[in-house]
């Protein structure tokens, strides 16, 4: 227990040897081909099972389970609340714009995530959640003025205003079924995206400033995050829709960029970028969110010992054997096939190649998107 | 999770009243704090390490006052400061072997504790750490562990805490939250805890690859008129009290002599910016290269607050 609180961010470093650490090292950092370990190419993801709408006492629901076992399941419930008026907006009365009233607030959107193992206010779930709530209230659309939705205008906190005194208030709760087998980011993400995408949300029938009153009709109720109908989903036209971002998990081993790596291929990261992108509306291309970097526990590892310097092998080696060279990737002397743990940090270089892969067109972060559009929601 | 055996204050705290009549005049325009650095100008910033005995390492940092907030201070129209400017303190405590019950680590076990004073913002704070204590907590632990030469401590702790006792402001405080509204000033405060903290860890004698700095740099739409073809600017240092709108905003931990970043925290809509003629960058990469140069502003002052500090230790012995 002790060691899981302390491993925060890094989740649980593996217990992999000295050997098998470079071992996989030298095989994922291979120069353009990279050999990981489950026989994936680097941009493909793990397979997965996907389903919708699996709770019926939600507003949206969705569970994902990857191959290896693990699964989340995410629940989204929406409640009217009353908005707090600000001093301001008291003040300047009829004619003063009130912002708060038509462009939301962050707090409005509230994420809980509970691991197995981990208290709530572990570092890992409370970094997590912060994480992928950041990127939800972050991501605000340029709405109003022709291209756009109209319902969109501000993104999701835009949305959840009902009126000037009323707004929704959306609770996200994640729950992992599993005790965590690898860094469960693009679980969580991706199942949260789902869940999001399934959201619906009673019809408002007050109009205006009237206190809220809804159709009780579940039928008629309208998707939190609008859909278009399946012939311009099909028609490539479904990209002018808003959607929620994606968390997606990058690594970066020798030169080779890896997208959803295992726990084995981030035991031997150089570097741990949590990207999050969403769907530019206007341009139609992807939109960067948020970029944080995540503690790589290769750092956490144990270091091998040369022969050179083991004592036990005095004499028994040839000299030339242990020579150190330089690896490119991150600037240190290493003697190839003995582990030495990472230090230090990323070069600038490195994330932009990183940020290049995710966003560029026909690029993973699109593949993704279209991936989960494809979940069927009804 | 609360704690229950201690008995909180009111979690909304109490404001001094504001008048409309206060925000209504011109618009608050003359009150409102107004940017007088540069774009690429950095606050001043006041460093010092061994401040407190007891810890192996200690620092404190403080911020240079904005310039309204020196005005005010000095000719005080209103009851309320018109922007804060960025004061904590860290502490260092060890390296000391782990407690019995702890598993083996090969490495020295890195904890943050980051924890703002029940007085440092203008809406109190409470005693237990809320999720944005936390969450700044992992950042600076990352931004750290890839600095500090672990393998030389094996078996061994270090304990890290700063405490924020002013913290930057999220926006000026008369705006009301509008759309692009976020946590800036959060950054701002990682930034400052950075660099305090490589200062106590360099003051404790902990062997690290490079100081490392943090550096904060935002694209900022000023514009009142609201004109849409105004793209966002780039600009370096930012107090979100002193703009109408961040738009993006970014913090590295940096580590000049490798020239590598070990820490980056980048939030918000970053793919419009103005650049100069001829830049071709986009504004993400842009973003960290002006957050970097903040950092190596930053690195200066930390060098010679290190250099101050050891001075002082060879003056003593």
């Amino acid at each position: 227990m002790s060691n899981q609180r302390q491993a925060s961010s890094a989740s649980q470093t593996p217990h992999l040897s000295p050997a098998e650490l470079s071992y996989l090292y030298t095989s994922l950092s291979l120069p353009k081909s990279p050999i990981r370990p489950d026989g994936r190419s680097p941009t493909q993801f793990r397979p997965l099972t996907a389903e919708s709408n699996i709770l019926p006492g939600t507003n949206g629901s969705a569970r994902i389970g990857f191959a290896d076992g693990t699964q989340a399941i995410v629940g989204v419930k929406a409640e009217v609340e009353k908005t707090v008026l600000s001093t301001d907006t008291l003040a300047s009365g009829e004619g003063g714009e009130s912002t708060a009233a038509t462009s939301g607030h962050g707090s409005w959107v509230q994420m809980s995530i509970e691991i197995p193992g981990f208290r709530d206010d572990d570092a890992l779930p409370v970094f997590l959640s912060e994480m992928m709530r950041e990127s939800l209230v972050g991501a605000v659309v340029e709405g109003g003025d022709g291209g756009g939705d109209v319902m969109m205008a501000g993104g999701l906190k835009g949305r959840l205003v009902i009126n000037k005194r009323w707004h929704w208030r959306l609770y996200i709760d994640v729950l992992l079924l599993s005790q965590p087998l690898s860094y469960p980011l693009p679980l969580l993400s991706l199942t949260t995206h789902l869940a999001l995408l399934s959201t619906k949300l009673p019809k408002l029938k007050s109009q205006g400033e009237e206190d809220p009153f809804f159709d009780d009709d579940w039928e008629v109720a309208e998707y939190l995050y609008p859909r278009g109908s399946k012939l311009k989903a099909t028609s490539g036209l479904a990209s002018q829709y808003v959607r929620p971002p994606v968390t997606l998990l990058v690594v970066s081993v020798g030169e080779n960029v890896i997208f959803d790596p295992s726990r084995e291929e981030i035991a031997v990261a150089d570097a741990v970028l949590a990207i999050s992108v969403t769907r530019d509306t206007e341009a139609g291309n992807l939109k960067l969110l948020s970029i944080r970097t995540i503690d790589p526990p290769s750092r956490l590892t144990q270091p091998a010992v040369p022969n050179s310097e083991n004592v036990n092998m005095l004499g028994a080696t040839a000299p030339t054997e242990d020579i150190a060279v330089l690896n490119p990737a991150t600037g240190e002397e290493e003697v190839p096939g003995v582990w030495r743990p990472r230090r230090g940090g990323v070069k600038r270089s490195v994330i932009a190649n990183m940020i290049k892969t995710v966003l560029k067109k026909g690029g993973v972060g699109e593949e993704v998107l279209e991936g989960l559009e494809g979940v069927e929601v009804e | 999770m609360n704690d229950r055996r201690r008995v909180n204050g009111p979690p909304g705290g109490t404001r001094p009243p504001v008048y409309a009549s206060l925000l209504q005049s011109g618009t608050g325009a003359d009150i409102r704090a107004q940017r007088q650095r540069q774009p690429t100008d950095l606050r001043k910033i006041f460093l010092k390490t061994g401040l407190i005995p007891s810890a192996s390492g200690s620092s404190y940092l403080e911020f240079e006052p904005s310039a309204s907030l020196a005005a005010a201070r000095s000719n005080p129209k209103s009851l309320i400061p018109p922007s804060s400017a960025l004061k904590l303190a860290c502490t260092v405590h060890g390296p000391k072997p782990l407690p019995r019950s702890a598993p083996f680590s090969p490495n020295l076990v890195l904890t943050t504790h980051v924890k703002y004073a029940p007085f440092a913002a203008r809406k109190r704070k409470g005693h237990v750490r809320d999720s944005s204590e936390r969450d700044l907590g992992v950042h600076l632990e990352t931004a750290l562990r890839g600095a500090i030469i672990a393998e030389r401590w094996p078996k061994s702790g270090l304990d890290i805490t700063v405490t924020i006792l002013e913290a930057e402001d999220d926006r000026w405080w008369g705006d009301v939250p509008d759309s692009h509204d976020a946590s800036w000033g959060m950054m701002n405060v990682l930034a400052g805890c950075i660099s305090a903290a490589s200062a106590a860890i360099a003051d404790a004698h902990i062997d690290c690859l490079d100081l490392v700095s943090g550096g904060v740099a935002a694209l900022v739409s000023d514009d009142s008129t609201d004109s849409s073809s105004a793209l966002p600017k780039l600009m370096l240092d930012t107090d979100p009290a002193e703009h109408r709108s961040i738009v993006s905003a970014c913090v590295v931990a940096y580590m000049p002599a490798r020239d590598e970043i070990t820490e980056l925290w980048l939030k918000g809509d970053s793919s419009k910016v103005s650049t100069a003629d001829g830049d071709e960058r986009s504004g993400h990469e842009a973003l960290i290269d002006g957050a970097v140069d903040a950092a190596r502003g930053a690195h200066t002052v930390l060098a010679e607050a290190v250099r101050e500090s050891l001075q002082k230790a060879l003056g003593q012995s």
